[in-house]
């Protein structure tokens, strides 16, 4: 690839030039709204719930969310497609050039961008700075709320902690949060292959949203192999990226009805 | 291969076959129970820093969903769906993913306890040999026709023990109930297949291969019968076919997440479903040319569409729409069976499919396969046999009411007075998982392990056409001093002696299990092949039960459907309020999913509403009557009252208000509670008491539920009519889709 640098806009044509490496496609058409991702984004990431006050002042910590809106009034109202809002792993996300402290930063071999818990000191500029509104942030410990244990033999033992995923860090109060496309999986698949003297295929793993939606709406995998299956469904007619002329370089693609 | 599998040959086979990862079981009796180990002596088979995969079956709901649970050193990590299980091909649900929060919930039954009736769980331990010599008097000093066994619809493994037993001693058969089921109106759905379909049993219908979805209030994308089944069947329908995307069309009085999933969603007025579908089948008659078919032919549109509130012209189009289609497909569910009417609806539903000539083909209405040990479909009990049950109760003549895997003071109308009549019942024996309110109302509680601590099968009712059984095994040694139910049964009978002993002749669950198996061995029609029970047993965990190969479907005639008289009466609504109460079962928490925390703060899909109840009005009804959203209004029916907070939602017929099911328990733990807090957002409403104590999270509508039946006997839980009364309370519901609270920003100047 060449790009003359001395253009107008250069910088723009080199990074859409780059495709990226992972990425997602989500099928509005199908997707039912059914909330199996979220739960199993919970599940998979150690994601602590927040409880009723808090989630209604919007601390909730859903990696992944998702948005309906109204259109039209009674008869002719309609809920506009369900849409699975998560970190778009941006190419040129607008979360990392505010960090301070570099919490933010981008995986040049993943082509992921990052968060790096134990640099974060909570100031919490990118998630001001992210248009799709996907960061949340630890206001509490709140995997370690007393009331979430049980005091046995005068020692407070939470049950819940044994379901902690060891591939994925417990986040602490302070700390800004996000979806990783599971590069703990990520990762996995990548130390299987290699040991095994190959690359990583097609749909060998994919991220826990994708792995239990029961619509199969959530595609991951390779978008810079135009082979992959999540390849071809991005750049399907139908296929549209959100806030795009942000420049921001979206890694999801969203299938519209039609 | 040899006839006897030892574990390091299993070990390689589970690799060959990983098409999951490897799936690892223990084999033989010796090892029935998966231990934690320390490191220093860790099992032959675990390696520091590698995972253990094992197949259970899901028991969130009864549908019988096929899991692969990814553990670690002893520990459940994560539930996936088994990819090999035909019911869930590798998916699940958000109730699900969510499991494990049930298996690590701190609010479990830890042991046996003399619970006494008591308010909250009582907090002495019995020891389980006590226990078991109890469930022993009480079965061998009673009088087997005071016997009765109340049981949920999970797991079918011991509604099958439970059977033998009291068929062995002459004590009344096993009533089976849930929430579920009756909102799925399971009776209702069974009737109307023997009538129209010619075989009673549970009709599915097969979404993937039609191309136009006719659906009447079946809520098949939330909770209704297999959910994640008819999830996969509707992407399949809408975008398994390249040339042509499937259409749907939803006719509900409000918009649920179903609906909403609706290319049409037409708001009517309840119980005039099967009005609907008749004036359908005749346009659609007329339209295509052909005589009108009997069960069509006296209906008058015109009128249906006065009495449903659908405009003349929009049924001409729908009815145009289905007789364009190449595979239409009617789905009767939800409140189109929930009505005094419901199952004439149900049959004249039924009737579209006949006119479209697909019953028993792809894309039409199936007859769902029975499982594989499964001689006749068992349906649970339905509202009217559950009244009558609890006459029986109330009439003095049950001494031992034995409880397992349901809540019944929590999920029947509150008008059956199924709390009361347990006063009734000398000996109240639960074999509850958590303390739920059946549970604290009993004598004793003998808590059963967690379905992932459990042994099992169930079979899948419906969602696939290939007749299963899903196994299920321990993936995780039991957290706690708990003791399967089935065990107890099989010692207690043990220690009776006399026929109870001779009718579980077994040494423990496994073995009762591997007799009820034992029919599948040398089946070549299966998933597997095995010689003989002990490779069958460990081939039956290793892939998660045992399932034809093929799809099988019964062969069904539509003459009867078509040609007959049917009379779909108007609905009979109970009460004098203005509204058409509506309830229906909370997508992401379903009947029981209250106790586990992220199920609470999954927002709800429509109203995007976490951890509370909401009651769903037009916005324009709201305004007449001077409501907000967050106004908390008093829903009052002839059989009792809710409170509950106004949700201003756009999409809903504004002679209705509709409230979710799922929330308002009085008990199951600090999570399904809520605790009173000094908090602008959360516990407003005055309550008596101290800040902390607890108070039921939400309502729950059952409350207001009178006990009206229709003619199947399934409850009419659509039939009520309400009236609303504004209390002045606030109470702030936490959303997802909106910042109001943010800093008292939105929030009413008064009072702060």
């Amino acid at each position: 690839m060449t790009v003359d640098l001395n253009l107008v806009g250069a910088k723009g044509a080199i990074a859409e030039a780059a495709e990226g490496k992972w990425g997602m496609s989500i099928d509005q058409d199908i997707c039912t709204g059914c909330q199996a991702c979220v739960a199993a984004c919970a599940m998979e990431n150690n994601i602590s719930f927040v409880g009723e006050e808090d989630a209604g002042y919007g601390r909730s910590q859903h990696w992944i969310r998702i948005e309906r809106f109204w259109e039209g009034a009674y008869p002719e109202v309609k809920a506009t497609p369900f849409q699975p809002m998560l970190c778009q792993q941006c190419g040129h996300a607008p979360c990392e050039p505010v960090c301070p402290v570099f919490a933010t930063p981008h995986s040049e071999a993943e082509q992921l961008n990052l968060q790096v818990y134990n640099r974060c000191v909570g100031t919490r500029y990118c998630a001001n700075n992210c248009p799709y509104q996907v960061r949340s942030f630890n206001w509490r410990d709140y995997h370690t709320i007393p009331e979430r244990g049980n005091m046995v033999n005068g020692t407070l033992v939470f049950p819940l902690h044994n379901q902690f995923n060891p591939d994925v860090t417990v986040r602490r109060r302070g700390v800004m949060e996000k979806c990783t496309f599971c590069i703990q999986r990520i990762h996995k698949a990548q130390d299987k292959a290699k040991s095994e003297g190959r690359e990583v295929e097609d749909g060998e793993f994919t991220t826990a949203c994708a792995q239990a939606c029961p619509a199969n709406a959530i595609t991951f995998g390779r978008v810079d192999h135009p082979e992959s299956l999540v390849s071809q469904l991005t750049h399907q007619k139908r296929g549209e990226k959100h806030l795009e002329e942000l420049n921001t370089l979206p890694r999801v693609t969203y299938l519209k009805e039609g | 291969m040899s006839q006897k599998i030892s574990r390091r040959d299993f070990l390689k086979l589970a690799t060959a076959g990983g098409a999951t990862a490897a799936v690892l079981t223990g084999c033989g009796p010796a090892s029935r129970y998966v231990t934690r180990e320390p490191y220093v002596k860790m099992p032959e088979y675990t390696y520091n820093g590698l995972s253990t995969y094992y197949a259970t079956t899901c028991r969130e709901c009864a549908a019988g969903c096929g899991l692969i649970v990814r553990t670690m050193q002893g520990r459940a990590i994560k539930a996936e769906g088994n990819p090999a299980n035909p019911v869930n091909l590798g998916k699940t649900c958000a109730r699900g993913q969510a499991t494990l929060q049930g298996l690590y919930n701190p609010d479990r039954v830890e042991a046996p306890v003399k619970q006494a009736r008591q308010q909250a769980l009582a907090a002495e331990a019995m020891n389980w040999d006590d226990a078991t010599q109890l469930v022993a008097d009480a079965l061998n000093n009673t009088n087997p026709a005071e016997i009765a066994f109340l049981m949920g619809t999970a797991s079918d493994h011991l509604f099958d023990l439970v059977t033998d037993l009291t068929n062995a001693i002459g004590a009344p058969a096993p009533v089976r109930f849930g929430a579920l089921s009756m909102f799925e109106s399971r009776a209702t759905l069974s009737k109307a297949a023997e009538k129209s379909l010619g075989q009673a049993g549970l009709p599915y219908f097969d979404l993937g291969n039609a191309d136009l979805v006719i659906s009447f209030g079946a809520n098949f994308l939330e909770t209704w019968l297999s959910p994640v089944a008819y999830t996969r069947g509707f992407a399949k329908m809408r975008r398994g076919n390249s040339k042509k995307r499937g259409y749907m069309v939803h006719f509900e009085s409000q918009m649920s997440q179903t609906a909403a999933k609706a290319d049409e969603w037409i708001p009517l007025l309840p119980g005039t479903e099967g009005l609907v579908a008749l004036a359908l089948g005749r346009l659609v008659a007329e339209a295509t040319g052909g005589s009108v078919a009997r069960v069509f032919s006296t209906v008058d549109v015109r009128e249906v569409s006065i009495q449903s509130g659908i405009p003349l012209e929009q049924l001409e189009h729908v009815a145009s729409l289905i007789a364009e289609a190449q595979a239409p497909l009617a789905i009767p569910g939800g409140q189109a069976l929930g009505q005094t009417n419901g199952l004439a609806n149900a049959e004249a539903i039924l009737a579209l499919n006949a006119l479209a000539d697909n019953f028993g083909k792809p894309g039409g209405a199936l007859l769902s396969p029975l499982a594989p040990n499964e001689d006749t479909y068992h349906r649970p009990a339905n509202a009217r046999e559950m009244k009558d049950f609890i006459a029986k109760l109330n009439s003095g003549s049950v001494k031992v009411l034995f409880v397992h895997g349901v809540n019944p003071i929590f999920e029947l109308p509150k008008a059956l007075g199924f709390a009361d009549a347990l006063a009734a019942v000398p000996t109240v024996i639960s074999f509850a998982t958590f303390p739920d309110e059946t549970a604290l109302a009993s004598d004793y509680i003998f808590p059963d392990h967690h379905g992932l601590e459990a042994w099992g099968y169930q079979r899948s009712a419906t969602g696939t056409m290939q007749s299963a059984l899903s196994g299920a095994q321990p993936v995780v040694s039991p957290m706690y001093d708990t003791r399967s139910t089935a065990d107890v049964l099989i010692e207690a009978a043990r220690l009776a002696g006399g026929k109870l002993a001779e009718a579980l002749p077994f040494t423990d669950e496994v073995a009762f299990i591997q007799s009820k198996i034992a029919s599948l061995i040398g089946r070549t029609d299966g998933s597997f092949v095995a010689p003989e029970i002990n490779s069958f047993t460990s081939y039956f965990q290793q892939h998660g039960g045992w399932w034809k190969t093929a799809a099988e479907s019964a062969v069904l005639s539509a003459a009867g459907a078509l040609n007959k008289n049917l009379n779909v009466n108007a609905a009979v609504f109970a009460g004098e309020g203005e509204f058409f109460f509506v309830p229906f079962v909370s997508p992401t928490l379903g009947e029981a999913g209250a106790n586990k925390p992220w199920l609470q703060e999954l927002p709800d899909p429509m109203t995007t509403v976490m951890w509370n109840t909401w009651v769903a009005i037009n916005p324009e009804t709201a305004h007449e009557l001077n409501l907000e959203n967050d106004d908390v209004v008093k829903v009052i029916s002839e059989a009792g009252e809710v409170e509950a907070a106004v949700y201003l939602y756009p999409a809903i017929h504004p002679g209705v208000i509709a409230m979710p099911f799922g929330q308002g328990h009085t008990a199951y733990g600090r999570f399904a509670m809520a605790r009173l807090l000094e908090s602008r957002l959360v516990g407003l409403v005055p309550r008596a008491g101290e800040v902390g104590d607890p108070f039921p999270r939400g309502a729950n509508p059952a409350d207001v539920l009178g006990a009206y039946f229709n003619e199947a006997g399934d409850l009419a839980f659509a039939g009520m009519k309400v009236k609303i009364e504004k209390t002045g309370e606030k109470q702030y519901l936490s959303r997802l889709e909106s910042r109001i609270g943010v800093y008292g920003e939105g929030l009413p100047q008064e009072g702060h």
